[in-house]
C-alpha cells in the first residue's frame, strides 16, 4: 500500500465515523418525499392557522411573512384581524389558559422543524403515529406520553379516503413548519448554485495560473 | 507612484518588507499540497474574524435576548442567514483546516528543530482557538450551548480546595446566566486579538527559521523559489478547492454543524436527552468520560491537548526526513490518526457497554503512543543507521550545499 | 510580476492574459461577496415595514401641535387657525432662503405636517410665537415650516402622507408588498 491510498484510508475512515456518529438516531421516521411547492406550504399554512394556533404560537413568523407564501393581502387581513401586518403570529387561545389545560406552554412552532432531528419528516412521524388501543386510549408510538392531544383525530380515522385526505394535511402542515423553520432555505439554495458555478469557473482559472506559472521552472 | 514609495522606504523597510518576506520569500520548491494548510487557517481566520464583526453590529448578549437576536439575524437582516451561516460553518473548517495543518507537521517532522518554536506558538494558537469556539458557542443561548457551557464549566470543580468558587466566579452566578453569556461575548470577541498577535509570532518564527519541506532535509539554496508567483498562484488554487467544499456546506446543508437542540432556547431546567460538544471537541471529550473520575478524567483531557508541545523532546531520533523515511514513526502516525477518529466516533455516541471499554483502549493508546515514542524513536534511529539511510537522503545528505548534516552515532 | 523566468515572448504574453482573465474574475468575486456584509448593515426588513404611522387627528385642538413618531424621526403636526393659515399666505416676503408657497406645503390647509427636524443639523426645533425655534444654532420657522432666519439652508422637509379620512392621515409610503 503506497502512502496516497494509506492517507486517504485514513482520512476517509475518519470522516466516515465522524458523520456516521451525527447520522445515528434511535427513533425511525416515515419515508416521506415532502413536495415543498409555494401552494402546499400555503395550504399547510392554512391548515396550521386553524388548527395549530389554537394553542401554538409562530413567533418568529409575522403577519406580513404570510405574503410570500402565496397569500394575499385580503387572506392576511382576514388572519390577522387589528393586529398590525408586523406582528408575530400568537396562539388564539391566552398562553395562560393552554398552560393550564395541558400542564404546560404549548411550544412555539416557528423553529420546531429545526429543532427535530429530521425536520419535516419527524413532524408528519409525529402527527400519523396516534393510534388508540383497546381500552380507546390514544397516544403517541414516537413521543409516548405526549401531552398534545391528537390534533387531526388520526387515531380515530375511519375509512380510506378520509386516511389519505389526512395525510395530505399532515404532509402540508410538515412542511409548512419546515418553511416557518427555514424561511431563506430556497434563497440559500439559489444563491448558492450560482456561488459554486462561479467558484469552479475560478477555481479551473487558478488552476490554470499556476500550472502556467509552474511550467516556467525546471 | 515611485516618489511616494521612495518616500515612504526612506522611513519604513515597505519595500524590502515586501520584496524579503512576501513576494520574494524563498520557498522550497517541493511542498505538497499538504503545505496550503497554513494560509488557508489564516484565511478561515479573516473570514471569521469579518463575519463576526458584522453579526456583532445584530447580535445582543443578553440571556432574554440572545436567542431572539439570532433568529431576527436569519430573518429579519439583509443576508443576515449568510454571514451567521459562514461564521457557524467558518468554525467547523477552522478546526478541519488546523487539524490538517497539524497532521502535516507531525507526519513530515515539521516540529523538530529548528521550528520547535512554530510548533509551540502553534500550540498557543490550537488552546485559544479552542478557548474562542468554546466561548462563541454559548452565544446562541439554544439548549446545547447552555448545558454545554454548564458541562465544561463544571469541569473546574476538579480544581483543588477551591473548586466551587472557581466555577462560580467563572460563571459570575451559581449556575450559567446572563453574567456568565455577557462574559463571555466579551471573551469571544477578544480572543481573536490575542490569536492574531500569535499568528504574527508564528509568522515572524517562519520567516526566521523558514518552510519545512516534505524531504524533511533543508534544501540547498538552488532548490528554493520565491513566494511569488510560484506559491501564491497554488495557494490561491488550493484557496478555491476549499471554497466550493466550504461554501457547499454553506448553501446546501448549514445546519449539519448545528445540533437540533440548539434551535430550542436554553432551559435552565431540562438538559436534553443526549448532549454533545461541537465535533472537534469530541476525541477529547470521549478521553475525558473515559477515565472514572473528575479529576482525573481533567487532567488527561487537558493533557491530551498540550502533550503535543512535547513532541520536540518525545522525538528523540536525529534521522532526517519525516514519516516519509522513517517507516517505524510512519506506523506510529497512521495509528495515531485513526485512534483520534475512533475516540470522535466514541464521543459523539452515548456511552454504553463495550463502546465504554473501546473508549478506554483508545485513551490508553492515545496516551501511550506518545509515552512510548522516545524510545520507539532511538531504537528506530539505531536500526536505520545499521540498515543504512535511504539513497534518497544520503544524496541530499550528501549534496555540497545543504545545510544539514547527520552522523549515525554508531 | 516578474516575468524574468519566461523567455518566450508569445508565452509571457499567454500568461499575462490568463493572469488578467483570473483577476479580472476574482476582483468580481471579491466585490460580489461583500455586498452581503456592506448590505447587511442596512435597514432590516422588520424596521421597514414599521417605515409608516397611522395618526388621529381629532385630538388635536385648532391651533394645537402634536409630535408625532415616524421611523423614529419626530413629525410635527399643527392644526392651524384661519389667523395662522392667512398669515402665511399673505406675508411670504420674509421668506427668502428657501422660497416656496403654503399652498404647495399642505394637502389641507388647517392641517400642517412637517418632519420636526432642522435642516441645518438635525436638531428638534421647539415650539414659538408663530413658528418653531431650533435650540442649537438658533434657526426660525415659521407656521408653514418655512426658514425664516438662522443658518438651516431649507425649510422643514414634508414627509409623505395621505387622509385615510377627515381625521385619520398615514404618514410614510404604503411600501407595495406582494
Ligand atoms: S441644528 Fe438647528 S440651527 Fe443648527
Amino acid at each position: 500500500m503506497n502512502q496516497k491510498t494509506m492517507t486517504f484510508l485514513l482520512f476517509g475512515s475518519f470522516l466516515f465515523l465522524t458523520a456516521n456518529s451525527r447520522a445515528s438516531s434511535d427513533v425511525s421516521l416515515a419515508e416521506v418525499d415532502f413536495d415543498h411547492s409555494v401552494e402546499n406550504i400555503k395550504s399547510g399554512a392554512q391548515v396550521a392557522m386553524d388548527v395549530c394556533r389554537l394553542c401554538h404560537e409562530f413567533k418568529y413568523i409575522k403577519y406580513r411573512n404570510l405574503l410570500e407564501i402565496g397569500f394575499n393581502k385580503d387572506e392576511v387581513d382576514v388572519l390577522r384581524g387589528d393586529m398590525p401586518l408586523n406582528t408575530s403570529i400568537l396562539s388564539t387561545t391566552k398562553p395562560e389558559i393552554a398552560s393550564k389545560l395541558f400542564g404546560m406552554m404549548p411550544p412555539d412552532l416557528s423553529l420546531m422543524a429545526k429543532a427535530r432531528r429530521g425536520g419535516a419528516r419527524y413532524i408528519y412521524t409525529l402527527l400519523t403515529s396516534y393510534s388508540m388501543d383497546a381500552e380507546e386510549h390514544v397516544d403517541n408510538k414516537l413521543f409516548p406520553g405526549i401531552k398534545m392531544p391528537d390534533p387531526f383525530a388520526y387515531a380515530i380515522r375511519t375509512d380510506d379516503v378520509r386516511q389519505k385526505e389526512l395525510d395530505q394535511r399532515i404532509e402540508n402542515v410538515s412542511v409548512f413548519l419546515q418553511w416557518t423553520s427555514d424561511p431563506k432555505a430556497k434563497e440559500r439554495r439559489r444563491t448558492g448554485y450560482y456561488v459554486i458555478a462561479y467558484l469552479i469557473v475560478l477555481t479551473f482559472l487558478f488552476y490554470l495560473l499556476k500550472r502556467k506559472v509552474w511550467r516556467t521552472l525546471k | 507612484m515611485s516618489k511616494l514609495l521612495n518616500w515612504v522606504d526612506a522611513r519604513f523597510p515597505l519595500s524590502e518588507f515586501v520584496k524579503q518576506d512576501l513576494t520574494g520569500y524563498p520557498t522550497p520548491r517541493n511542498l505538497s499540497y499538504w503545505w496550503n494548510f497554513g494560509f488557508l487557517a489564516g484565511f478561515v481566520l479573516v473570514l471569521q474574524v469579518v463575519s463576526g464583526l458584522f453579526l456583532a453590529m445584530h447580535y445582543k448578549p443578553d440571556a432574554s435576548l440572545a436567542f431572539e437576536s439570532i433568529e431576527h439575524i436569519m430573518r429579519e437582516v439583509n443576508y443576515g442567514w449568510l454571514i451567521r451561516y459562514i461564521h457557524s460553518t467558518g468554525a467547523s473548517a477552522f478546526f478541519a483546516v488546523i487539524f490538517i495543518h497539524m497532521a502535516r507537521t507531525l507526519y513530515y517532522g515539521s516540529y523538530r528543530a529548528p521550528r520547535e518554536l512554530m510548533w509551540w506558538t502553534g500550540q498557543g494558537l490550537l488552546l485559544l482557538l479552542m478557548a474562542t469556539a468554546f466561548f462563541g458557542y454559548l452565544l446562541p443561548w439554544g439548549q446545547m450551548s447552555y448545558w454545554g457551557a454548564q458541562v465544561i464549566t463544571n469541569l473546574f470543580r476538579a480544581t483543588p480546595f477551591f473548586g466551587d468558587e472557581i466555577v462560580i466566579w467563572l460563571r459570575g452566578g451559581f449556575s450559567i446566566g446572563d453574567a456568565t453569556l455577557t462574559r463571555f461575548f466579551v471573551l469571544h470577541y477578544f480572543f481573536p486579538f490575542l490569536i492574531i498577535g500569535l499568528v504574527l509570532i508564528h509568522l515572524v518564527a517562519l520567516h526566521t527559521v523558514k518552510s519545512s519541506n516534505p524531504s524533511g532535509i533543508n534544501l540547498a539554496a538552488k532548490d528554493n523559489i520565491p513566494f511569488h508567483p510560484y506559491f501564491t498562484a497554488k495557494d490561491l488554487y488550493g484557496l478555491g478547492v476549499f471554497l466550493i467544499v466550504f461554501c457547499f456546506f454553506v448553501f446546501f446543508s448549514p445546519e449539519f454543524f448545528i445540533e437540533a437542540d440548539n434551535n430550542i432556547p436554553a432551559n435552565p431546567l431540562k438538559t436534553p436527552a443526549h448532549i454533545v460538544p461541537e465535533w472537534y471537541f469530541l476525541p477529547f471529550y470521549a478521553i475525558l468520560r473515559s477515565i472514572p473520575d473528575l479529576l482525573g478524567g481533567v487532567v488527561a483531557m487537558g493533557l491530551s491537548v498540550v502533550i503535543f508541545a512535547a513532541m520536540p523532546f518525545l522525538d528523540r531520533s536525529h534521522i532526517p526526513g519525516g514519516a516519509r523515511y522513517r517507516p517505524v514513526y510512519r506506523i506510529l502516525f497512521y495509528i495515531f490518526v485513526l485512534d483520534f477518529a475512533v475516540l470522535t466516533y466514541v464521543g459523539a455516541v452515548p456511552p454504553s457497554g463495550s463502546l465504554v471499554v473501546i473508549g478506554q483502549v483508545a485513551t490508553f493508546i492515545y496516551f501511550a503512543l506518545f509515552a512510548l515514542l522516545p524510545f520507539i524513536s532511538k531504537a528506530e534511529e539505531k536500526w536505520l543507521c545499521k540498515r543504512g539511510l535511504p539513497a534518497e537522503v544520503e544524496e541530499l545528505l550528501k549534496s555540497k550545499s545543504s545545510p544539514d548534516k547527520f552522523n549515525c552515532p554508531l | 510580476m516578474s516575468d524574468e523566468d519566461s523567455k518566450d515572448p508569445k508565452e509571457s504574453g499567454r500568461r499575462h492574459f490568463l493572469e488578467t482573465v483570473t483577476g479580472v474574475v476574482a476582483g468580481a468575486g471579491v466585490c460580489g461577496a461583500a455586498w452581503p456584509f456592506i448590505s447587511s448593515m442596512n435597514p432590516t426588513t422588520d424596521v421597514l415595514a414599521k417605515s409608516t404611522s397611522e395618526v388621529e387627528l381629532g385630538d388635536i385642538a385648532v391651533g394645537e401641535t402634536k409630535t408625532v413618531d415616524w421611523q423614529g424621526k419626530p413629525v410635527f403636526i399643527l392644526h392651524r387657525t384661519p389667523e395662522q393659515i392667512s398669515e402665511v399666505r399673505n406675508d411670504q416676503s420674509a421668506q427668502t432662503k428657501d422660497p416656496e408657497q403654503d399652498e404647495k406645503r399642505v394637502q389641507k390647509p388647517q392641517w400642517l405636517v412637517v418632519v420636526g427636524l432642522c435642516t441645518h443639523l438635525g436638531c428638534v426645533p421647539l415650539r414659538k410665537d408663530k413658528g418653531w425655534l431650533c435650540p442649537c444654532h438658533g434657526s426660525f420657522y415659521d407656521d408653514s415650516g418655512r426658514v425664516l432666519r438662522g443658518p438651516a439652508p431649507k425649510n422643514l422637509i414634508l414627509p409623505p402622507y395621505e387622509f385615510l379620512s377627515d381625521n385619520k392621515i398615514l404618514i410614510g409610503k404604503v411600501e407595495e408588498q406582494s
